[in-house]
């Protein structure tokens, strides 16, 4: 594991000196969340939350963007590039092991993600007023899980995806019509009924829906979701691994 | 002397091409050795394969003794390698870039600052890869390549598509890493910088080496004659009037001038000085030409050597 922490604080520094990765991932949700928070009041219907602090509804949300912006652009950009520009194939002829090249991206990824999570918290919390009544630790678990997730589906993309461009085709193709159909914006029972169980297999629905649970405090009733999210995980691994090429 | 690296009979397929067909060689400790051929020719194949970064399909490689596919983590720590158009992180500081490369090894130089200073980036610590000049890419990847102070040093392509002035400067680096008694092997397609740098040069082509020897062996090997060539103010003379002159084997008239062929540069031009003396003709533009690799290279394969 010599060089994992050189590794992942380099690759967090350079998260940070990232437009594009600091625009998707900072700018945009916490764009998205003052701007939702400053023209509506009260969470949309059909979400069951009805009556409920609308600046809860906003925090999720906020949290399952942070979370795909972050695992679906900046990381499989960041993947490509290297593969492309050959600092995979440089970084092959040191002793770099590739299992802790491996970790150290990832947990450069996880902590990118912690540290705007904390920002997008902060300003939740002074210009809304968000509050978190469920179990802090629930959220935590389920914020963890979810990047784990998330990341895991990251590096598929960043393995499969070969010399296109990359991050057109990510944020076209997957990004945007994910972000409609998983139970964010607009609840999944205003869609037709053929495409609802789609938008119930997409791995963004169980992780806004439980979040959302974990914030308001309710009882989580749909525990079998996190089955999704846990088979998502598991894919995105097992394409990583077939898939991933140095060059 | 003990062999740094020991490849029998390397053979790499690419489907129906065969990029390194059937090579054998030995270099020494503390040699500088060269790969010299044209674009395509397996160059780059042969070097990646003993880095350990391709798998030959056929022969043996060893490099300091270790397979570079089986013992290629070992091999690793003892090894800096340039690649041929080296990139890392394009937003990572040079400063940040050695502290990270020295991160992964057991062994490094110790002092960063004094990499930095050899290879003259101390004023570019702190700027950004990407936005570095051609050169200074090259260099801080050369610094990359020692930071483990390496015992053998791979430089693929080290000048192209460098200007001039940044190839000079690399060539005086190297010097000083053969003063150093590293070992360095490097490819390039530059016949005068293999006649300049290196103390054996293999010459490869169409995967194949087809001859092995220190760069004035190759020319002496080759029994080509330098040129004396002149012109004259007055030139209504026959050639043949030159060939009495010592050690000229042949001269021959163009409407440039004239070209004296010889093995002894010295004794010609002597005589012609003293046949211009004696017959009260003036000599212009002399210069003369002396056989280089580009020479072997042509007489070798039939073709110059170009990009």
């Amino acid at each position: 594991m010599r060089g994992l922490w050189q590794f992942t604080l380099a690759e967090l520094r350079l998260n940070l000196r990232n437009p594009t990765a600091l625009f998707w991932s900072i700018a945009f949700p916490t764009l998205w969340m003052s701007l939702f928070g400053a023209l509506f009041s009260e969470p949309m219907p059909g979400f069951g939350y009805e009556g409920l602090n609308y600046a809860n509804f906003l925090l999720p949300a906020g949290i399952s963007i942070v979370i795909l912006a972050s695992a679906f652009i900046g990381m499989p950009i960041a993947l490509t590039t290297y593969r492309e520009t050959g600092v995979l194939k440089r970084l092959r002829v040191t002793p770099l092991k590739i299992s802790t090249l491996a970790l150290g991206f990832t947990i450069s990824q996880f902590l990118f993600i912690a540290l705007v999570i904390v920002v997008l918290f902060v300003v939740g919390k002074i210009f809304f007023d968000v509050q978190v009544l469920g179990s802090w630790l629930a959220l935590l678990g389920m914020i963890i899980f979810g990047m784990v997730t998330f990341l895991s589906l990251g590096s598929a993309i960043g393995s499969v995806v070969g010399s296109w461009r990359a991050d057109a085709v990510i944020t076209q193709i997957i990004f945007i019509p994910m972000m409609f159909l998983s139970d964010m914006f607009m609840p999944i029972s205003i869609f037709p009924e053929w495409l609802q169980p789609i938008c119930h297999a997409l791995p963004l629905t169980p992780l806004n829906v439980i979040l959302r649970d974990i914030v308001y405090g309710v009882p989580i009733d749909n525990l079998w979701q996190l089955g999704i999210l846990g088979g998502w995980l598991v894919a995105g691994a097992v394409v990583t691994i077939v898939f991933f090429r140095w060059e | 002397m003990n062999s740094a690296i020991v490849c029998e009979h390397v053979t790499k397929r690419y489907s129906s091409l065969t990029a390194v067909n059937d090579v054998s060689f030995s270099v020494k400790e503390g040699e500088i050795f060269g790969l010299v051929g044209p674009n395509g020719a397996g160059k780059t194949t042969l070097i990646e394969m003993i880095e350990g970064l391709r798998t030959p399909d056929g022969g043996s490689i060893r490099a300091l003794g270790l397979d570079p596919n089986k013992q290629g983590g070992e091999l690793r720590e003892k090894i800096g390698v340039l690649l041929q158009a080296t990139s890392i992180q394009p937003d990572i500081k040079v400063k940040e870039a050695l502290k990270l490369f020295a991160s992964f090894y057991e062994h490094t130089v110790g002092d960063t600052a004094e990499l930095l200073h050899t290879l003259s980036l101390e004023d570019k610590a702190n700027s950004r890869f990407r936005k570095l000049s051609g050169g200074l890419k090259q260099r801080t990847a050369i610094a990359l390549a020692l930071v483990n102070d390496p015992v053998i040093l791979f430089l693929d392509e080290l000048t192209t598509g460098l200007d001039p002035q940044a190839r000079r400067n690399m060539w005086d680096f190297v010097d000083k890493v053969r003063k150093e008694g590293k070992t360095v092997f490097l490819t390039t397609h530059y016949m005068e910088e293999a006649e300049k740098l290196c103390d054996r040069v293999a010459i490869i082509d169409y995967g194949k080496i087809i001859a092995l020897d220190t760069p004035r062996g190759l020319i002496e090997q080759l029994g080509a004659e330098s040129k004396v060539i002149f012109k004259i103010e007055d030139s209504d003379m026959d050639a043949a009037k030159f060939e009495s002159i010592k050690s000229v084997s042949r001269a021959e008239k163009s409407p440039d001038g004239f070209t004296l062929y010889t093995r002894d540069e010295n004794a010609a031009l002597q005589g012609l000085v003293r046949l211009a003396d004696k017959q009260g003709f003036r000599l212009t533009s002399i210069r003369t030409e002396s056989p280089n690799l580009d020479d072997v290279f042509l007489t070798l394969t039939g073709r110059e050597i170009r990009e």
